[in-house]
């Protein structure tokens, strides 16, 4: 009894420590600049305002920037799936020359970090004019080794003995991909968009390197301009950063809550087969 | 098989095109880059292993590195550890455990930039929350962020919060996957629960764990945003990290050939550590 009770004492005090910083932010974002910083803090403010978003939404295109985010995000997430497991198929089940070789050689990028990269990839990527433009992120994405490495392992362990008797009965390999591989996939195809979906809503160095125009901006990189603090910066409002860093966990908890089983499979899966 | 090789090419054209483009090209000219000397203007000079030498002899490459590898030991040890002993906890029959389990995970899908402007109003010198608290249970402030001492530490503390969740449910996944026929065998033979954790749990979560350390490794030596938006790398060069150099570097001096040689460290260093890891797990697949 002891045992269960301390357990669920250790439980809330997880729980708290996971919300209480969001909660503090929420609740200062909704008071007046000067009530924020005031001492000692509030937890119940007696004057609640939204005056702070207002202001964000008036000085900065904020509503561009979580446009641009989730566009971004859901066509990134979409050209991945498309076109790695259309690769994975073919790397599963096709036979072609120097198909070892070409795998070995994406295989080993896995571990390139964009780092050591970035500096060519930029100057390609205004090469072919695509400096600033929403392409230039969407197409990097695209390079993305973890989903095809995911998704080949994947269709390599479906049983080849299913298609066999599609291909007898005269199916072509697309009608196979797209009627026979893709719906047995569904756990693997769902665990990369997952992973695939984070990784591009969070994104930050490319875009903020590619794009120039404030209202391209995805919110990773608009936001970032409400950075530092009062102790180093003077003319800094809390308000104001607060209420864009607090608007911004909208979407990202709605698609979390709505998503929440396939979230904790994704990363689960990605842990088991990784 | 001709006939397959046909298929093949259109099933693999759009993603090799782009992976080619995007990836292979930059990686290779990476490379080559590293090898010049290039402030944008005009072509790339050759200067053969002279940027190289430069970086052994950088002393913020080495500030850079050694604030890297701090990081490190600060943020791998402690996400390892908690996000056991959380899993552990939440391997147990209990109501809320669902809930709590959701709540983990919140920190993780939040946007580093967001994290970063919530725990700088939380760090605050003077009217941060987490001073007022100090201050209650008669501990002097700190200056988390602004002290050259403890911004890498307060830096550090805000990324093991980010992750903690994402690496718990990594844990669970693997304690759930473990057979009970196992704890019960031991329990026969006599063994405490404690006797069971360490020598029939934590050995079967070693593929796990090698996966939390080499994730752990990817995000940490490429740890920038969250400390792009908190200290910028200072005070000083107090949290002044690999990919923040990399950055100023090539994107504020234009040096790209440098930049592209710290690029290339950047690799070696996490190649060398997950080659270490690697080692150090053992394991045979």
């Amino acid at each position: 009894m002891v045992k269960k009770i301390i357990t669920y004492i250790i439980m809330a005090l997880t729980s708290i420590i996971f919300l209480f910083p969001l909660a503090w932010s929420i609740i200062s974002s909704l008071k007046p600049e000067n009530k924020i910083v005031s001492y000692p803090p509030q937890w119940i403010p007696n004057q609640i305002t939204l005056e702070n978003y207002k202001l964000v939404l008036e000085k900065y295109p904020y509503i561009s920037w979580m446009a641009n985010s989730i566009f971004l995000t859901v066509t990134s997430t979409l050209f991945v799936l498309v076109i790695s497991s259309m690769a994975a198929y073919a790397f599963a089940r096709l036979e072609f020359r120097c198909k070892k070789i070409i795998f070995t050689i994406i295989i080993s990028m896995l571990l390139i970090p964009i780092q050591a990269y970035i500096v060519p990839l930029f100057l390609l990527v205004s090469k072919l004019n695509l400096i600033n433009t929403h392409a230039a992120i969407i197409l990097v994405a695209g390079a993305n080794v973890t989903s095809l490495f995911i998704l080949t392992s994947f269709f390599k362990s479906i049983p080849k003995e299913i298609e066999e008797a599609a291909r007898i009965d005269g199916c072509t390999d697309f009608k196979i991909f797209v009627s026979i591989m893709l719906p047995l996939s569904k756990s693997a195809l769902s665990t990369v968009a997952i992973l695939t979906f984070i990784s591009n809503w969070n994104n930050f160095l490319w875009p903020m390197i590619s794009i120039r125009s404030d209202n391209l901006k995805p919110l990773t990189v608009g936001i970032a301009q409400f950075m530092g603090g009062a102790s180093s910066n003077a003319s800094f409002l809390y308000g104001l950063s607060l209420a864009g860093a607090c608007m911004a966990i909208i979407p990202s908890m709605i698609v979390f809550l709505s998503l929440q089983k396939f979230f904790v499979e994704g990363i689960a899966n990605s842990g088991i087969k990784g | 098989m001709k006939k397959q090789g046909k298929i093949a090419a259109i099933f693999l054209l759009p993603y090799l095109l782009i992976f080619v483009v995007f990836r292979f090209v930059p990686s290779v000219m990476g490379l080559f880059i590293s090898f010049t000397k290039w402030n944008i203007v005009g072509n790339p000079k050759f200067t053969g292993f002279s940027n190289f030498k430069r970086l052994a002899a950088d002393s913020y490459f080495k500030i850079a590195t050694t604030n890297t590898f701090k990081f490190l030991l600060l943020v791998l040890p402690a996400l390892i550890i908690f996000s056991l002993l959380l899993a552990v906890l939440f391997n147990q029959k209990m109501k809320f455990k669902n809930a709590a389990r959701t709540i983990s995970i919140i920190p993780y899908v939040l946007i580093p930039a967001v994290v970063g402007i919530i725990w700088n109003w939380l760090y605050d010198n003077n009217f941060g929350i987490l001073n007022y608290y100090l201050k209650m249970i008669g501990i002097n402030p700190i200056e988390w962020l602004t002290n050259q001492n403890t911004a890498l530490i307060s830096v550090a503390i805000v990324t093991i919060w980010s992750f903690l969740g994402y690496n718990m449910i990594l844990y669970l996944a693997g304690l759930q996957g473990i057979n009970t026929e196992l704890y019960e065998a031991s329990m026969i033979d006599g063994a405490n629960k404690f006797q069971t954790f360490t020598k029939i749990t934590l050995p079967l979560l070693k593929p796990i764990t090698s996966m939390i350390v080499t994730l752990t490794l990817i995000n940490t030596i490429q740890i920038f945003d969250q400390i792009f938006v908190m200290t910028n790398g200072g005070p000083g060069t107090s949290t002044l990290t690999l990919v923040q150099y990399l950055y100023s570097t090539a994107f504020q001096n234009y040096d790209l050939g440098y930049a592209s040689t710290i690029g290339i460290a950047i690799l070696v260093i996490l190649m060398a550590l997950v080659g270490l890891q690697s080692r150090l797990f053992k394991l045979d697949d």
